[in-house]
This record gives C-alpha cells, structure tokens and sequence, in this order.
C-alpha cells in the first residue's frame, strides 16, 4: 500500500502540534542534576514552559530567565545574562550546571553566548573560586525548528561541552530523547533484567516525587554531570529517538570512538526486540528468559484484543516524530490502521526516515503523512468527512477534535495534562506494547458504551 | 518596621525594597514596597511577558475572533489551554490558536507577507468568523513589521472583516502588565466608537476588568439583568469583538480589575465622559457595596436590594457554615496584583480568615497601596516574589492554604501545604454571591482534606498503633 508524505499546504499554523525549541532545550535542562536552565529570552519563555511542565507533571521545575526587557532588546541582553548567573550561583548553593538557552528575541539582537560564558567564567574563577559551575551555551532559536529540535539541540550541547576521555567504562549510554518518566523506568528495567548498567541520558524518573513526612522531597532532574562527562567512555551509545538525541550519539561515536545505534523506537513488539538485540550487541549481554516472559505477556494481551476489537480501524496519530513513526509501527503489529500521520515541523529529514519505507512494506492500509503539519489537519478531514478516523492517538492540544466529534483518543506523548498521572506509564518496551494495547482497548469500550455501539459485546470476549 | 530583607536576598539587596512588613500605625507614606520596576535576572521571578498580557488575560478571552500570534510557533502554543474562561458559544476561543509561523527566512526579509497568507487563510478555513486580533511578539517587533499596515490592506481586500492590532512583544515592559495597558489603549484608539450598539435600556454600563473566570461574567450579567441593566460590553468576559467597539455608548463603568482595565475606563472617562466607578465584584459583603453603588447612580436602589436579599438568602447560611470552619485559618495570597487587594479583607470579613503573606507578580503602586491600606498588620506584603521568599517566608510564619497558581501549588504540596488556583479557581465562579460561597468551600475542601494529616504522619514512627501491636498475638492485629 502507499505510503505518501506530503508537505501541509497552509503558510500559517491553526492549532500546532509542537510549541519552539527553547521549550524542548528547558525539558532536556530540567533532566540534569543541581541544574537550572536560564533562559535568555522575554520572561514569557521560562514562565509558560514551567506551566507547561506544571500541567503535564503536576510538579515544580526551576527554571530561570534572564528577563529580557525593551533597554537589553535595543542594546543587548549580555549584562542580563551576567547578573543571571551571578544570582543563581549565590542564591542556589547546590547549583553546578547552568544551560543558556537562547529564544528568537536574544538571536535576533545576536548576542554573543559564548563571549559572555568566557566573560562570565572569569568572574565566577574571581569570585566564587570554591564553586564549579558550568555554563553550557544552547542555541535555540525559536523561529529554526521545533520543541523536537530545541531537545535535541540541548542534548548535544550539554554533551558536546562535558563529554570527556577517561578510563573506558562498562556503562551503556542510553539516549532516551523526549520521553516520560515511565518510559525511563521501564528502559531501566529493561537494562537491569539484562544486567546491563546504564547511563541515562536524560533519566526522569525522579519527577515523580513523593510528598514525604518529613517535607524532604521534591522533583527533579537525575543525571549527573559526572555520567554526561563519562559518556565519552561508554561501551557504547543507544539512542531511542532519532530527532531527540541522535546527535549526541553521533558526537561521541566521531570524537571518542564510542559505538552507536539509533534505534527505531521502540514501541512495540518488533521494535522492542530490536532494540534488546541492540543492547546485546552493544553489551554482548543475553536477552533474559524474564524478558521474554514480558514479551509473551504482551503479545498474549494484543492477541486478546487485536483481531475483536483492533481490525480494520482507522487511526489518526500526532505528536513528537519518534513517537509518531513508533506508534504507527505498534498500530500494524495489532492490526490498527495507521491511515493519518502528523509531524509538527519542517524537518527535511523525515523525508528519508527509514521507518516510512518500513510501513510502507507492511502497510495493509494507505498512509499519509504530513509534515509540517498542524492540527487543523486533522480536524478539517474529520470534518469535511474526507476521512473516516476511528481513534486518535495523540497529546491533550488535540483534545477537542476527539470531544467536539465524537471520536476515542488515547493520550499517549507530551504534554497529556487532561488525563491523570499518564506520564508515569511506559509506552517502550514489551510493557509499553501491552498499556497501550489495553488502554486503546479500554479507551474504545468506553466509546462503545456511551454511544450504546453493541456494547454488548464487551459482556463476553 | 523597615522594609525586609529576606536572608536568600542578601546577594540581591535591592529586593529590601520590595518587601513590607506592616506595623501598628504606619502607613503607606512611611514605606511602600517597589513595583512595577525591572526584574532582576535569575531570581526566578514568577512574572510573565507583555504579550501574555494582551493575549492570555484579555484578548483571547473574546469569544468570536481569530487569534493571530504573529511571531514563532511557541507563543501561540503558550497562551491556548492555559485558561479557564468559558463562553456561551461552545468556547469557540479555548479551542483555538492561530500562528502566522514566522520562520528564520523571514528574520531576514521580514515576516509581512507571511502573516498576510496567514491571515487570509484563516478567514477563509473559518469563514463564519469576521473578526481577528493579531499580536506581535519579541521578533516581529524587534524585524520592524508593520502588522497594521498589512492589516487595513486585507480589511479592504475582503470588506467584511474587522482586525485589531496589538503592539505587544514579551520584551516591553517589565511583565504582563505591559501588556495589559497595550491592548487597552490600542482598543480605545482604534475601535471603541466605530460600531453603534442597539440599546434597550434606560441604564447601561460596561462592566471592566472581568474575565468570565469559570463563569464569574455569567453571575454579573444575572443581577445586572435582574436590576434592569443593559450591560453594553463586558471587558472582556464572554464577549463579542463588536459588543467592545460599542463601549463608547454606555452610561457608567463599573470596573472590577482596575489593574488590567482600568485604563480603558480613563480613556472613556476623558474622551466620552462616562464616569468611572470602582468596585469589588469578589467577596460576599463587598459585592452587595457593588451592587447599591451601581443601583445609587442609576436610581435603582430598591432593585439592587431586591436583588441582594434574593442572594443573601440564598446563600448565606451556606456562608455562615464555612466561616465557622475557616475563621482563624492562616492563608496567604501569591497572583498577579489586584487580587491580593480585592480579597484580603473580603476574606477576613466574609470568613474571618487571616492573609498573612501576600504576593504581586506586576501590581503597580496603587495596588499596594490599596492592598496595605486594607491588609492586616504583620502581614507581609511583597512585590514579584520568587522561589526562595516564599520558602523563607513559609518558615517564618504558618499558613494553612495558598492561594495562587497551579505550579507553584505544586510546589508547596510537598511542604503539606494546600493551595487553591487563584488564578483560574478550583471550581468557581468566585465572584458574586454564590463566588464566595464556592470559594469558601474550596478553601474548606483543601484544608481539611484528610491527605494533610496522613501526609505528615510516619508510619515507622513508635507511637503509631501498628508499632505498639508488633509481636502481639496476631489475632488483635485482625481485630483492628
């Protein structure tokens, strides 16, 4: 069957899909350790990106802005980015590593990022002489890119300016690019069943935070500078995501001879075996019995639904690339019909993504893909009836076009503020193939039942 | 007392200027904390942009409009799902955001061209929608587009569409409030007395600064129908772009949020002399002060009262039952600026609560002025407060519930502090009558949920009773 992608014809943007890349540069930021992302922007740049987080996580996340106001716009923002820095240091003691991110505003004026680092480097050895505190220029121009790029382009800068040689170490690198936390779990679990030790980059599962008795806890990143530095001497690098990560993969591949392996993502069954041969071939570690018990429990739960429930279902789905072209791949394992595809930006590389040939060879349906796409893509074929979309597959800024006509949505990627506590469950691996099949599952009787759609159905199966 | 220095400030020793405890006997001559002044960079500032002002706070709360973000993707992005104002047309402005996309070509050969494509498509993929806002941000500013230039050649080409153009990129101004005053002044300017409104009442008033935050319009509208009151155009709650350009028709303005619109009220003061009339449209007692202020200028004494007994009958006994459970408690108030004034007494008078912090993110003078003038002595009261003031200040005082926004709400969580969304509510209206009674029982509802008191408790600790069973005959464990 075919599988075409077209460029959306719209000049203008009704309901995107992906918001600017300092966005995407702060998610990354707010990964690391005894970190703050300051942002060199207008203050709307941090504080709506916090709420964003805020809203997806119901948790806090520091981020710090150089609150660029008309005097810096006209002469440049350079002594904001100074006095920032300063502030941080000595009001957060614990502070080690600082990532500058750009916006539009402060790359139009065009100040000089790495001219101020240095400068300001020097005050720092000057002042603060007990204190070590990186600052990492991430250039994230919000009018280049996306979110996706914004990420990635934080990952490389972060590990392009720390990663360094020392003594080779056993740890796997693992890139896991804009996931949840539990999608870091379930990688970790992975890792651990294999008896691989791991390298996380970045590793979330600390945004999940507890409220303690003793008031102690609160969210935050949880890799270290120390495992970004020692990244350099991993056995090797796996990234998970093509768009969110890879580059960083690649730098450490070309400068310190670090072995890599993008690997499609894996959602699903197929890819998540891909990826464990991957991890073997990396680790020379075998795949465990216990993972492939996970394994038969996940096809065993698919193998329940698929063919009663799954067959012949029209699916609309958008959101970050890897996480579209992964669930696209996870739709044609369980029989789901892929036939609608949207990614947010203009990236000219998803033009030779190898995964749009890899439907294309299994596709038993027509696939569209669009790029550049926003939602209103989505939402004037459902209306004008140009196609007929049976479940979406998407994040909450999609919400109304599943409310408004009717049509089941499974909120799966970022941000998925209008569900509770999503992001605690994986979508990767064997046990992400199995939520999600379940959840889609639940999601359609839902449907089923408030539509009164033979819900008798569900009475024996 | 002085103005306070907070002990994380000692690098930053400008922000003593921004903090007032008050004393017994002073008053606002003496000391009155700084606003509305720069922010300083890195203090994790909870402030937010110009644009956030215009679009987020007023312009996207109208209800009929195509909401043109000329800019990035990002800032459309921002300032779509982040609000709770409703409207009678299926929310028609929460489902939708608009972007003219600007790319990094058009930083260099400027963005005109692509906003008019983006503007005329939009029309044309709605076409039972006339009426738009477009907005600058940070580079569309700083490139020098002329957005309004673009905008009269596409109103001539169409003819029957209608745009408003505000200059109002995140870096001018110190915060949202910026953003405010833009969009209230560009409005006056250019669209308030171009459209005549159908008048159908002896009385008519716009009503400013009020945003139908879950519904709080709705509950105005209802006594001002009640009272015989034609209200011209609500600035902005559930309203329609060519209801606002009728404003110039009313008799009064009645202006709840002085801060975000009283501008446009002392443009229609000064250009069409229609009399400014300040009041307090949240808190039980100060809303039936509203509704005789307004009844006295029109005549309608009697309908206002008729009007209040219906309420007050309503809902004071509900009242009544929350203050004997809120009376005592200790809260503090961390939003935008005018809220702290509008509610601290109303609390302390509907409710017998005490506001013992409170916090502006772009309050002016006047607010503080106003908000010391009706605070409670010992209280604190700062100016664009961050992170660690607000850590400092929950170590130096005790408060049993926040009143602020959702992030910062989950912040405090972890310290076994509730909060409620004092922003965009928990379940509100908050204004009017019933407003308060909701806004009583959200307060009640977070400081006497169950979870506070689990939360603090360690069940390793000895004197829980699991311990003091442990080795026991399991039997009693069962019994238990």
């Amino acid at each position: 069957m075919s599988c075409e992608l077209v460029l959306k014809e719209r000049t203008g943007i009704i309901n995107p899909i992906y918001t600017c890349q300092p966005a995407g540069a702060q998610f990354a930021g707010i990964g690391i350790k005894d970190c703050i992302p300051l942002v060199h922007g207008g203050q709307g740049c941090s504080m709506f990106v916090r709420l964003l987080f805020a809203q997806h996580f119901k948790e806090n996340f520091d981020i710090a802005s150089s609150s660029l106001h008309e005097s810096a716009a006209v002469f440049g923002g350079s002594i904001r980015v100074e006095e920032a820095v300063e502030t941080l240091i000595v009001r957060y003691p614990h502070l080690r590593i600082i990532p500058i991110i750009t916006t539009c505003s402060t790359e139009t004026i065009g100040d000089d990022i790495e001219g101020i680092i240095r400068k300001v480097n020097k005050k720092i050895e000057e002042k603060h002489p007990d204190r070590d505190v990186k600052l990492i220029a991430v250039h994230t121009p919000s009018y280049s890119g996306s979110q996706v790029t914004g990420y990635d382009n934080a990952i490389s800068a972060i590990v392009k300016a720390l990663a360094k040689k020392d003594e080779p170490s056993e740890k796997l690198n693992i890139f896991t690019g804009w996931v949840n936390p539990g999608d870091v779990s379930e990688i970790k679990h992975v890792l651990s069943e294999m008896q691989v030790d791991g390298n996380i980059l970045m590793d979330t599962e600390t945004f999940d935070a507890p409220i303690m008795p003793d008031k102690s806890a609160f969210a935050y990143g949880n890799t270290t500078i120390e495992e970004i530095v020692d990244s350099a001497n991993a056995i090797g690098s796996i990234a998970l995501s093509r768009y969110e990560g890879a580059n960083a993969a690649k730098y450490l591949t070309d400068k310190f001879g670090v072995p890599s392996i993008v690997t499609p993502t894996p959602i699903g069954i197929n890819n998540t075996d891909i990826f464990l041969e991957n991890i073997s071939k990396l680790t020379g570690k075998p795949i465990p019995e216990s993972l492939i018990i996970e394994r038969g429990k996940a096809i065993d739960a698919i193998v329940d639904l698929a063919h009663m429930f799954f067959a012949n279902k029209k699916v609309a789905i958008f959101g970050n690339p890897d996480l579209v072209f992964g669930l696209a791949q996870f739709c044609l394992e369980c029989e789901l019909e892929p036939v609608l595809l949207l990614l947010g930006d203009d990236n000219t590389l998803y033009k030779i993504d190898p995964r749009l040939k890899a439907l294309e060879e299994k596709a038993n349906c027509d696939i569209k893909t669009i790029w550049n796409a926003d939602l209103w893509e989505l939402e004037s074929r459902v209306k004008d009836k140009s196609i007929d979309i049976d479940l979406i597959l998407g994040h909450s800024k999609g919400r109304y076009i599943a409310i408004d006509n009717d049509i089941p949505m499974v909120r799966v990627g970022f941000p998925t503020f209008d569900r509770a506590g999503l992001w605690k469950y994986p979508v990767i691996g064997y046990k992400g193939a199995e939520w999600l099949a379940e959840t889609i599952a639940n999601t359609i009787f839902a449907s089923m039942e408030s539509k009164h759609d033979r819900e008798w159905i569900i009475n024996v199966w | 007392m002085p103005l306070k220095l907070f002990c994380c400030d000692e690098c930053i020793p400008e922000r003593q200027n921004h903090v007032y405890v008050k004393e017994e006997g002073e008053d606002t001559t003496q000391f009155l904390p700084l606003s509305n002044i720069e922010t300083i960079p890195g203090s994790l500032s909870e402030r937010g942009c110009s644009y956030c002002g215009a679009k987020l706070v007023i312009g996207g709360v109208i209800k009929d409009c195509i909401q043109m973000i000329h800019g990035p993707v990002g800032c459309a992005y921002d300032t779509w799902h982040t609000k709770r104002y409703p409207s009678d047309n299926d929310n028609f402005q929460l489902k939708y955001i608009w972007s003219s996309d600007t790319k990094e070509k058009h930083i260099i050969f400027g963005a005109e061209k692509q906003l008019k494509k983006a503007i005329k498509e939009a029309f044309k993929e709605f076409p039972e929608i006339k009426r738009m806002f477009v907005y600058t941000t940070c580079t569309t500013a700083l490139i020098g587009d002329n957005p309004k230039a673009v905008c009269r050649e596409i109103e001539e080409e169409l003819g029957d569409v209608d745009i408003f153009v505000v200059e109002c990129p995140g870096f001018a101004g110190v915060s949202q409030s910026k953003g405010h005053h833009e969009l209230n002044i560009g409005w006056m300017r250019d669209k308030v007395g171009t459209l005549e409104p159908e008048i159908t009442s002896k009385y008519t008033i716009n009503v400013i600064g009020d945003y139908n935050i879950q519904g709080d319009t709705y509950v105005l509208q209802k006594y001002l129908d009640k009272m015989g009151i034609q209200v011209i155009a609500h600035f902005t709650g559930n309203v329609t772009y060519d209801q606002l350009r009728c404003m110039h028709r009313a008799k009064l303005n009645v202006v709840n949020c002085a801060r975000s619109a009283g501008y446009i009220a002392n443009e229609l003061k000064r250009v069409y002399d229609i009399p400014r009339m300040d009041v307090d449209t949240w808190g039980f007692e100060y809303v039936k002060v509203a509704l005789r202020k307004i009844g006295a200028f029109f005549g309608l004494e009697d309908k206002a009262e008729e009007v209040i007994s219906e309420e007050v009958a309503k809902y004071e006994g509900k009242l009544a039952w929350y203050k004997e459970r809120l009376k005592g408690k200790q809260i503090c108030i961390w939003t935008g600026g005018p809220r702290l004034w509008h509610w601290t007494k109303a609390l302390e008078d509907d409710l017998g609560m005490e506001v013992v912090a409170m916090s502006s993110k772009f309050g002016h003078q006047e607010d503080f002025e106003k908000v010391i003038a009706r605070g409670r002595v010992g209280t604190i009261y700062i100016d664009d407060g961050n992170e660690l003031e607000f850590f400092e200040v929950l170590e130096s005082i005790h408060t049993d519930l926040i009143l602020t926004g959702p992030r910062v709400g989950d912040l405090v969580k972890k310290l076994h502090i509730p909060y409620i969304n004092g922003h965009a509510y928990h379940n509100g209206p908050y204004m009017g009558f019933e407003g308060a009674v909701n806004m009583a029982r959200d307060m009640y509802n977070a400081i006497y949920s169950p979870m506070w008191s689990l939360a603090g408790k360690d069940p390793r600790v000895v004197d829980s009773p699991m311990w003091s069973l442990a080795g026991k005959d399991p039997s009693v464990v069962q019994e238990l």
